[in-house]
């Protein structure tokens, strides 16, 4: 290499290092920047905290105070150079600081802090633990900018529905294999039997397997949706097979088993796609209200099992799906829109005591067995459940 | 008044040190026409600190603990890289002082020298802000007594004049031990550096471990004491170190000095008149 020609090199990798320096600390600082109390005490606090310092002593004005932005002023009355600090409950993560607080000198100190117990800690000569007290934040309503214990509760819920997916495909390829090897052989009648328990793990986690937009169409389009020229496969093409309508002509054993391998190949495929996809909250939030609209849809009319009639099975399936996401999303639901949460939880246990009514052993009645009140009940149900859980995505997200 | 003096002094070392080097290295490679852009680098990074701490202090919005947290350690470790980068230009640059090939490598200076502004600018950015929002604190607290900011003022002053007599010094050390030891001292400056933004972030939360120390000595040293104000000044001692901090300095600092060195002895077995193939073996 010449070596007259790398200091040359080196000035732009130094330049660059500079640019990346600047570009991500400059946002950084003005995202960061926060209401300085002082200047609104009309909001949740009322002028700064007064803190002193002495050699001996940490007198804070306040042992609480409503939770959001928090002003300390510290002054330093002692003759040593002090800091403040405040602490998390455990006495050791620093939730902020102030440094370089000279004799004479008031600095403020501005946080954004949840609702919860702290310490504070005046550090006279800068070294040692400091003088400590206790002090409460409560929750004043409004809520915290910067709040990472919301973001765990969100990131907790999203690996839990990952997991749950996980779990469900699992189950949905072992019942798919069984389903489509009792279908393949001629056994009507054990097919028939696993037909809608087996798709319950399919629907519970439809909004997922709807991303891959070539597979659900393999797998669960109906005849009634077909496109001019679509070859139709999947469960509802056994459907029809399996629970003929009159003057169905039956499909041939070799038809019968090309439609059940393209099943089971097709589910593995989403099985080992799903394995990487990659959950965030709003697709929890908005897959609930997608499995919702689907209830609606297709679920409450008796369109999608049109032969079977098993839709109660599928709707129970769709109301798991959605209250297992709502359910994981929960605890930060709770923190940021209490009221939603009880909202739904109270509209989801309606709707499922509900379905409760029509169950027959381990399934359900069949939907044509149905009255048009019962079938009205369930509806106005989903309605009602619907309307509160449009709202999951924006209050968890935002 | 002794205290607030203290803190001036030390935020004063810790932003004039490695800017004095670089002038002395400027100065004694014969360019001083550089020395302008050094001091527009120290321009802008202190009218900066002092304009957007002036704003945080009297503006109707503050930084959050988080943000300086995070700007400070970031900014800090920026820097160590720049000196670093810096150190091995300098080595390399000044082995060619003297040859023919001086007026090329003083076109590559030409450039080289807006990172000089660069790492001027940091150098002094780093601790600007925290000390633009001490200096104003202590300008609001005139209204009761002057003595806080007149003490911190002297502080600075007493950093600045320290650092003229360093520069003053070393102008008189002999070449080429000038530039080995400026270089080992900014070596060990950027390493005192470095740790210092390690403990930064520490304390904001994003790097773990700020409660387990490699030592304590801040008994003997307390941070408060001229001495202790010196040692963290100058080479960013803190007496309670934690183990990420004294690893990263260890980190930093042996392998670097390692290459240094070796990129500085090694040409001189080399014949003066093959300068380029030294670089290039030394590179």
């Amino acid at each position: 290499m010449p070596g007259l020609t790398s200091p040359k090199i080196r000035r732009t990798a130094g330049a660059r290092l500079a640019v990346v320096a600047a570009t991500a600390v400059l946002p950084l600082a003005l995202a960061s920047c926060t209401d300085n109390a002082n200047a609104n005490a009309s909001g949740t606090t009322d002028g700064p905290i007064q803190v002193t310092s002495t050699a001996a002593e940490c007198k804070v004005s306040a042992t609480e105070a409503p939770s959001g932005n928090l002003t300390f002023a510290v002054k330093n009355d002692g003759t040593e150079v002090t800091e403040f600090y405040v602490l998390a409950e455990d006495g050791l993560r620093i939730v902020a600081e102030v440094e370089n607080i000279g004799p004479g000198i008031t600095r403020n100190l501005v946080l954004t802090a949840p609702a919860g117990k702290y310490i504070t800690a005046c550090k006279p000569g800068m070294k040692g633990d400091g003088i400590r007290a206790d002090f409460t934040v409560k929750d004043s309503g409004k809520q915290a900018t910067v709040d990472a214990d919301l973001q765990k509760l969100v990131d907790t819920g999203v690996t839990q529905y990952t997991a749950y997916v996980k779990d469900q495909t699992e189950q949905l390829v072992a019942g798919t294999k069984e389903f489509a090897a009792a279908y393949a052989a001629g056994d009507a009648a054990k097919a028939k039997s696993l037909y809608a328990a087996t798709r319950m793990h399919w629907e519970r986690i439809e909004p997922v397997a709807e991303s891959f937009g070539d597979l659900d169409p393999k797998l669960d389009a109906r005849e009634a949706d077909l496109e001019p020229g679509q070859k139709w496969t999947g469960w509802h093409r056994a459907e029809k097979d399996l629970f003929p309508p009159a003057g169905y002509k039956a499909l041939t054993a070799a038809e019968r088993s090309a439609i059940a391998k393209q099943l089971v190949a097709d589910t593995e495929e989403l099985s080992t796609r799903t394995r990487t996809v990659e959950l965030s909250a709003d697709k929890l939030g908005n897959g609930a209200k997608e499995l919702l609209d689907e209830v609606a849809r297709g679920k409450v009319t008796g369109e999608e099992e049109i032969w079977s009639h098993t839709d109660l099975w599928d709707f129970q399936a769709n109301v798991d799906g959605a209250r297992i996401a709502f359910e994981n999303l929960k605890p930060a639901l709770q923190q940021k829109d209490a009221a939603l949460a009880t909202d739904l939880d109270a509209k989801f246990s309606a709707l499922q005591a509900e379905l409760k009514k029509h169950a027959k052993g381990d399934g359900f009645a069949y939907y044509n067995e149905l009255s048009k009140d019962e079938v009205q009940q369930l509806s106005a149900l989903v309605d009602s459940l619907g309307e509160p859980l449009s709202k999951l995505t924006a209050a968890v997200v935002l | 008044m002794t205290a607030n003096f203290l803190i001036g002094l030390r935020e004063g070392l810790e932003a004039t040190l490695i800017v004095v080097l670089l002038m002395a290295y400027l100065t004694k490679s014969g360019r001083r026409a550089l020395l302008p852009r050094l001091w527009a680098g120290v321009g802008i990074a202190v009218a900066v600190s002092v304009g957007f701490g002036a704003l945080l202090t009297f503006g109707p919005r503050g930084l959050t603990f988080e943000a300086q947290e995070a700007i400070g350690g970031g900014l800090s470790i920026v820097a160590v890289g720049l000196v670093t980068w810096m150190v091995f230009w300098m080595a390399r640059t000044a082995r060619t002082l003297g040859s023919e090939l001086r007026s090329r490598v003083d076109d590559m200076a030409d450039g080289a020298a807006w990172g000089l502004v660069l790492v001027a600018a940091l150098a002094v950015g780093r601790e600007g802000l925290e000390t633009a929002l001490f200096l104003w604190a202590a300008a609001q607290a005139s209204g009761e007594s002057g003595t806080p900011l007149f003490g911190a003022l002297l502080g600075l002053a007493v950093a600045a004049g320290l650092g003229y007599l360093l520069h003053r010094g070393v102008l008189k050390v002999n070449l080429s031990r000038f530039f080995t030891w400026t270089g080992v001292a900014l070596v060990v400056i950027a390493g005192g550096v470095l740790a210092y933004g390690v403990h930064d972030l520490q304390e904001a939360g994003i790097l773990p471990g700020l409660h387990s120390l490699a030592f304590d000595v801040s008994a003997a040293v307390p941070p408060s004491s001229w001495y202790g104000t010196l040692l963290k000044g100058t080479l960013n001692f803190s007496p309670a170190t934690t183990w990420l901090e004294a690893a990263a300095w260890v980190l930093y600092v042996i392998p670097v000095m390692f290459f240094y060195l070796r990129a500085n002895f090694r040409p001189k077995l080399r014949p003066a008149e093959a300068p380029a193939a030294a670089v290039a073996v030394a590179s």
